[in-house]
């Protein structure tokens, strides 16, 4: 045996002593101190929970130049194509690269961007866009008539039909034609009048023709500047998208509206809304949305500013009115469906389930809305003997099992939800409790989000379904009440059917007048009330975290993801 | 007798690649959901939009042909367009797959370093506290679900460090936002996700080590390498663990798909930018192109790695012999 094998043999001895000596003492020890420390860490989170409040986060302090904001959400963009996106996300960050004919301020007043002005004709079919002056692309490049009719082209123009934009069919059943009588002019002429026209259709991120008006249709679907658009006209250009983790753009000098003060902005991809709140407590992200489950986690913490307004968004449940559907001849009763809603205690499931995050509805038009009816004709506080009554009288009565049943067939369904979100299925749960308080047997079901919507739009076997559905400044809601969209595809998927809300919700649209469509929105809101096809539970509220080393962002009810028009006006503190 | 072995080995992978990515097609196309472009409930897209978007991806034909298009695609080297963001599925492969290698390369390595010894140690004081502590750590490694352990981690070395003003780890992505990407910073953010990928190696596969090593220990040989007096580490090192790795490789070997999907959970976890984390969230939207690119790659490397194992079991084990 050579010397250095017996080095190597007495090594081997040291560590196996040194592994008696730790298992047998030490390791108590060492666990013992672990513990201690985990006792005495989260004594001291909540001290500091106890200690802290919530600062406010516009000051009149003097704007510094310079810096980044991080802004995380927990969903990757899927593309930067104005034209092509219709996901949230995308539009996020097409707001920050991007700007359009018209922007919207916090309340969803349309106010000007690319379009300096813009006239109605008076038989309301022709719109005429007078552009800003001066205005260039991030490359110099000039931004005319010419960018703006090209945008709108690839979603109208039948030349360019095989461009997967998800506007066309809405473009192109409505837009005649549109002339550039000069560079800074667009007359855009529409086949009908159409009342959401300017506030639907007039904000969509001009396209630089110089760059794209080359390709044919169907090369730009797939075109390089669709995820690397290197020329834009927003406060910000392009400058990164590192798929499934973030978005850096930066200041763009060339903006109409003069540079934002910022020099970065970077959209970060995160795993989900608890790592939302906790990015924001540790500073690696400066503004994110807050799930109403973590609004009080951030009690404690004094270096983020939150901000809550309500929404255009609702939590709806539908009940299915296709007779020819196994849970449809359940519903066709007016009664049922009313006495169902009286059955359940709106105000305490908002606190339960949304920490009070929440409104109770009783219109099916959001209070945002300059359209809004406070009190509709039928009004459906908590009354669970009226409910009860209500089924009694309508002739479900309860059998030997509790359970309510009318001519042999039992009240008892399925209800359909999105796994994954908690409020949502925490609303199944609260409903499947308050109704088997009444005698009526509701079982929740989860499922994912693509084969909800599938459900919703083309399958349609579901008893009930639970969603939310995100409205934009118009108050038109035929895409989910007009019969014209119980075809497959539409989100009708419930089969409402009712000639006097399709006349309604027809003649509103038709109808530029907005005294005259608030009082035709009143009349369709008295009407949903008593017809309750898809009660609405609440309207939820919008809740953003911000650093309070960030200044100048304003978010409200239609500022929140795309619409921003304070951008460039953003700042912060440090400068970093 | 090994190239002819390798050969029929080959061909049998094709009909495993078809087979696995139909089924894949053939299960998402079972699930009763499908693309929906409007994802939001988007309240301005119409029906017919949604229609003229989904044939336009050809999702409007039975599902083989669908298929067949394609494999004919596949053939000629074009894995397609995602449906999600039209761009390839290859860039998306490619975008990923270094951050995955980089996560699940880091945490092999760990594994390997540190289950070999906690194995060997194991093994030589069978039945002490010692190994009975190590066999607990081991089976709360197989035990505690990796998803609970990374939010654990992140509450404990992100959030609570960070808000006493100790040094604190980052909590998702493989870099920071700004100025991030070097070395120092790229180890950060690598710490928290290896240490959770890593304990499940560890456990795994120091319980093999260890029983792996018992066995060997016990056999004749090991006696008369004692008997003859020699050393106690070269009886362990020499005779005993070299004996005891053989079943490790095929572990390890079977690891390789893992190299694009194993740290699934834990690259959703920790937002870590990786393959496994791009074909959950596309599986999810029914992103059909990307979810049947990732397969087809993932099938490969699981076809890889077994080979790889039985190939290195003959070079390691002169017992085995490849026969027909």
């Amino acid at each position: 045996m050579s010397r250095e094998e017996d080095a190597d043999d007495r090594g081997f001895a040291q560590f196996e002593r040194f592994l008696d000596a730790w298992s047998r003492r030490d390791f108590l020890k060492r666990a013992g101190g672990a513990a201690a420390f985990m006792a005495f860490s989260g004594g001291v989170v909540e001290f500091l929970q106890a200690c802290a409040g919530s600062s406010n986060n516009n000051t009149t302090a003097t704007v510094k130049k310079g810096g980044h904001i991080v802004e995380g959400n927990f969903t990757d963009i899927r593309t930067l194509n104005s034209m092509l996106s219709s996901d949230t996300a995308s539009n996020q960050v097409i707001g920050l690269l991007f700007d359009g004919l018209t922007n919207q301020k916090k309340d969803g007043t349309v106010i000007p961007a690319v379009a300096e002005s813009w006239k109605t004709s008076s038989d309301g079919l022709t719109y005429t866009f007078k552009l800003r002056s001066g205005m260039k692309w991030s490359d110099g490049q000039a931004l005319t008539a010419d960018d703006v009719k090209f945008t709108y082209a690839l979603a109208y123009d039948p030349a360019y039909k095989d461009f997967a934009s998800p506007r066309r069919g809405d473009l192109s059943k409505y837009i005649k034609s549109i002339d550039t009588p000069d560079p800074l002019t667009v007359v855009l002429t529409t086949t009908q009048v159409y009342a959401p026209f300017l506030a639907s259709h007039g904000q969509y991120g001009i396209l630089p023709k110089h760059i794209l008006g080359s390709m044919d249709a169907k090369a730009l679907n797939t075109a390089d500047y669709n995820n690397n658009p290197t020329v834009s006209n927003g406060p910000f250009k392009f400058v990164s998208w590192q798929k499934g983790q973030q978005v850096t753009v930066g200041r763009n000098d060339s903006y109409y509206g003069g540079a934002p003060n910022l020099d970065q902005w970077i959209y970060k991809v995160l795993p989900d809304s608890v790592a939302v709140t906790n990015q924001l407590k540790t500073g690696e992200i400066d503004i994110g949305p807050i799930d109403p489950g973590q609004y009080d986690s951030l009690t404690g913490t004094q270096t983020v500013a939150r901000s809550e307004f309500p929404v255009p968004t609702f939590t709806f449940y539908a009940y299915q009115l296709d007779p020819n559907k196994p849970a449809g001849p359940l519903f066709q009763d007016k009664a049922v469906r009313q006495a169902l809603l009286f059955a359940l205690d709106r105000n305490s499931m908002n606190q339960a389930i949304y920490f009070g995050h929440a409104t109770a509805a009783d219109s099916v038009e959001p209070p945002t809305s300059w359209a809004y009816k406070a009190k509709p004709q039928v009004l459906y506080p908590f009354n669970k003997a009226k409910a009860e009554s209500m089924l009694d009288a309508a002739g479900w009565t309860k059998g030997t099992d509790g359970i309510r049943a009318k001519g042999g067939t039992k009240l008892k369904f399925t209800m359909i939800t999105n796994a994954g979100n908690k409020q949502r299925e925490s609303s199944l749960t609260y409903m499947q409790q308050a109704w088997h308080d009444i005698g009526v047997d509701a079982t929740p079901s989860l499922i994912q989000f693509p084969q909800l919507v599938s459900q919703i739009v083309d399958i349609r076997t579901f008893d009930v379904f639970l969603v939310g559905f995100n409205w934009s400044v118009d108050p038109d809601e035929a895409a989910l009440f007009h019969s014209r969209n119980t075809v497959p595809g539409g989100f009708n998927g419930f089969d409402f059917k009712n000639e006097q809300v399709d006349a309604i919700l027809d003649q509103a649209l038709g109808t530029l007048d907005q005294a005259k469509r608030k009082q035709l929105y009143g009349q369709f809101q008295d009407i949903m009330s008593d017809q309750v096809p898809a009660p609405i539970l609440n309207f939820t509220h919008g809740i953003w975290g911000v650093n309070t080393r960030v200044q100048g962002t304003d978010f409200g009810p239609f500022n929140q993801y795309q619409f921003r028009p304070w951008l460039k006006n953003v700042w912060v503190t440090d400068g970093k | 007798m090994l190239a002819k072995y390798i050969a029929r080995r080959f061909l049998a992978s094709v009909v495993v690649v078809l087979g696995v990515t139909a089924i894949t097609l053939a299960l998402m196309k079972t699930t009763s959901g499908s693309y929906v472009p409007g994802i939001d409930l988007n309240p301005a897209l119409r029906p017919d939009d949604i229609a003229r978007l989904r044939a336009d991806l050809g999702l409007d034909r039975p599902g083989w042909q669908w298929y067949a298009t394609w494999i004919w695609g596949v053939l000629h080297g074009d894995f397609g367009h995602s449906m999600i963001d039209g761009s390839t599925v290859m860039s998306h492969i490619g975008d990923r797959l270094p951050n995955t290698i980089e996560l699940t390369a880091t945490a092999i390595v760990i594994g390997v370093l540190i289950a070999i010894p906690v194995g060997i140690i194991g093994a030589l004081r069978h039945g002490t506290k010692t190994d009975h502590t190590m066999t607990v750590v081991s089976v709360a490694g197989f035990a505690v679900p990796q998803f609970w352990m990374g939010l654990i981690l992140i509450l404990v070395f992100s959030v609570t460090l960070e808000q006493h003003g100790l040094p604190w780890l980052p909590s998702s992505g493989a870099y920071s936002a700004v100025n991030g990407g070097d070395l120092i910073d790229r180890i950060e953010h690598l710490i928290l996700p290896a240490t959770v990928l890593s304990f499940f190696y560890i456990s795994t596969w120091s319980r093999f080590i260890r029983s792996s090593m018992l066995e060997v220990l016990s056999q004749d040989y090991i006696r008369t390498a004692r008997a003859k007096g020699m050393s106690e580490r070269r009886v362990v090192y020499l005779h005993g663990l070299r004996n005891a790795l053989i079943p490790l490789i095929t572990l390890i070997g079977l690891e390789l798909p893992g190299l694009v999907s194993g740290g699934l959970v834990v690259e959703v976890v920790f937002g870590w930018p990786g393959i496994g984390k791009l074909a959950f969230e596309r599986a999810l939207q029914y992103d059909y192109t990307t979810v049947m690119g990732v397969t087809f790659f993932a099938t490969l490397l699981v076809i890889a790695g077994n080979l790889l194992a039985d190939v290195l079991y003959g070079v390691l084990d002169p017992r085995i012999r490849y026969g027909s």
